[in-house]
């Protein structure tokens, strides 16, 4: 959306807002002066998405439907990884949610680049590798030595695919 | 075998019940996502007395959009009838707790996610029902640690439903509009007046003496049983637990 802010009916009298400096209570000017929330617009300087196709352009077919336009539209720089990249993307065949190029500044080609998350229609989650991530967060020592192994410590996308997604190694795309 | 006095329900499905019972025909109801109780209350009613219903059960094959902003604009627009909604703590003022537990803000014993849209929910739905699961001292209480929503607003606010109902597996409380609290409607067989004093946390509001509250017929546990049972499971809507726990006593 990118507005400078937005009314929301709701949320007037809750600890939320006593917590909170960007929602704030405000009279309507056009009614009766009724009290309402007026939460102030986000504008993060990059959002980054991971969908199932996407072409040179940026026109992105996500494959499911899901919130990115708003959050696009909201966002000054706007990432897409895809887990195929075509010459030209018609919006008339797009799956799911269709993101027009004009809100894209960037496409990478990244198989399995929700891994160890899954992608809707594609893959599930990949629940071992979730299981050490959960294992890891539970002291800050030993997070840090998670992300050394899993990304500092590797040198591109296909080395991580290799090393960590099980997957990848199956799939005979990859396979030469 | 069981006693004599045995309810023929387990807790999971008087709550399914009494909560298909709030859903009218016609009207637009919903439920957030980890809600398994309520959604087998929607798919319930529109089964019995709903069947032109719009349900939305957020996170499931019924949702009859595609995404969240849909959801919050049409809640906005004053368009949703019904919302069933939980807290950790529920207090005598239709508040509840979504957030934290603990007397400091800033230092909580336990945070929750919280959670926003209920917090905007409460406000935009016409009619809220707050369930619990738990009917102890603890979670319904006479102040809630942090107000996640608040269950009443001065004149001045822009407000167009608020709570209605609390739901236990013990009573049903109903929100008095003009005194801006719960009050006990009635009691679930077979406890009785005093547990249900001795496990609540405020003031029940009542002398006279509270009804019993209508027990699950036979329809409403077969068709619970077979039909809703038989869609949550084809459809995958929390299909393990409908598998688990309705017709299991």
């Amino acid at each position: 959306m990118g507005v400078p802010y937005v009314p929301v009916l709701g949320l007037v009298g809750t600890d939320l807002l006593r917590r909170r400096d960007d929602m704030v209570v405000a009279p309507d000017p056009f009614g009766d002066g009724k009290l309402t929330v007026v939460a102030k617009s986000m504008r993060p300087d990059v959002a980054v998405f991971h969908a199932h196709k996407a072409d040179r352009q940026g026109n992105v077919s996500f494959g499911y439907p899901v919130d990115a336009v708003i959050l696009a539209e909201a966002s000054r720089y706007v990432i897409v990884t895809a887990e195929e990249l075509v010459d030209r993307l018609d919006e008339r065949e797009a799956l799911g949610t269709f993101l027009p190029s004009i809100l894209v500044d960037a496409v990478v080609h990244a198989p399995f680049g929700a891994h160890p998350g899954g992608l809707t229609n594609r893959y599930a989650p990949d629940k071992s590798a979730m299981a050490d991530y959960v294992a890891a967060a539970r002291s800050d020592s030993e997070f840090n030595a998670y992300l050394q192994r899993v990304v500092f410590d590797v040198d591109s996308h296909e080395e991580y695919c290799t090393r960590f997604v099980p997957q990848y190694a199956r799939s005979a795309d990859h396979v030469s | 075998m069981q006693p004599i006095d045995a309810p023929d329900y387990n807790d999971d499905e008087l709550l399914v019940v009494l909560m298909a019972r709030e859903v009218r025909d016609n009207e637009v109801s919903a439920c957030g996502a980890l809600s398994h109780l309520p959604a087998a209350g929607l798919l319930l009613a529109k089964e019995l007395h709903a069947p032109s219903a719009e349900l939305i059960i957020l996170n499931t094959v019924f949702r009859p959009f595609q995404t969240s902003r849909q959801f919050h604009f049409l809640a906005q627009r004053g368009e949703l009838g019904l919302f069933f909604v939980s807290g950790v703590q529920i207090d005598r003022h239709g508040n509840y707790n979504l957030h934290q537990l603990g007397a400091d803000p800033d230092r909580p014993a336990v945070r929750f996610p919280g959670g926003y849209g209920g917090g905007m929910l409460y406000y935009a739905a016409r009619r809220n029902i707050v369930f619990r699961t738990e009917h102890t001292r603890r979670s319904l209480v006479e102040r809630v640690d942090f107000i996640s929503a608040a269950g009443s607003s001065p004149q001045n606010v822009v407000r167009l439903g608020g709570p209605t109902k609390l739901i236990t597996p013990k009573a049903t409380f109903a929100f008095d509009q003009t005194a801006r609290c719960l009050r006990l409607e009635s009691i679930h067989p077979p406890y009785a007046l005093d547990e249900i004093r001795d496990n609540t946390g405020f003031d029940l509001g009542v002398d006279a003496p509270v009804p019993a509250t209508r027990a699950p017929s036979a329809e409403e546990l077969s068709v619970l049983r077979r039909e809703v049972r038989r869609k949550m499971i084809d459809t995958g809507t929390y299909a393990n637990w409908a598998e688990r726990a309705l017709g299991v006593l």
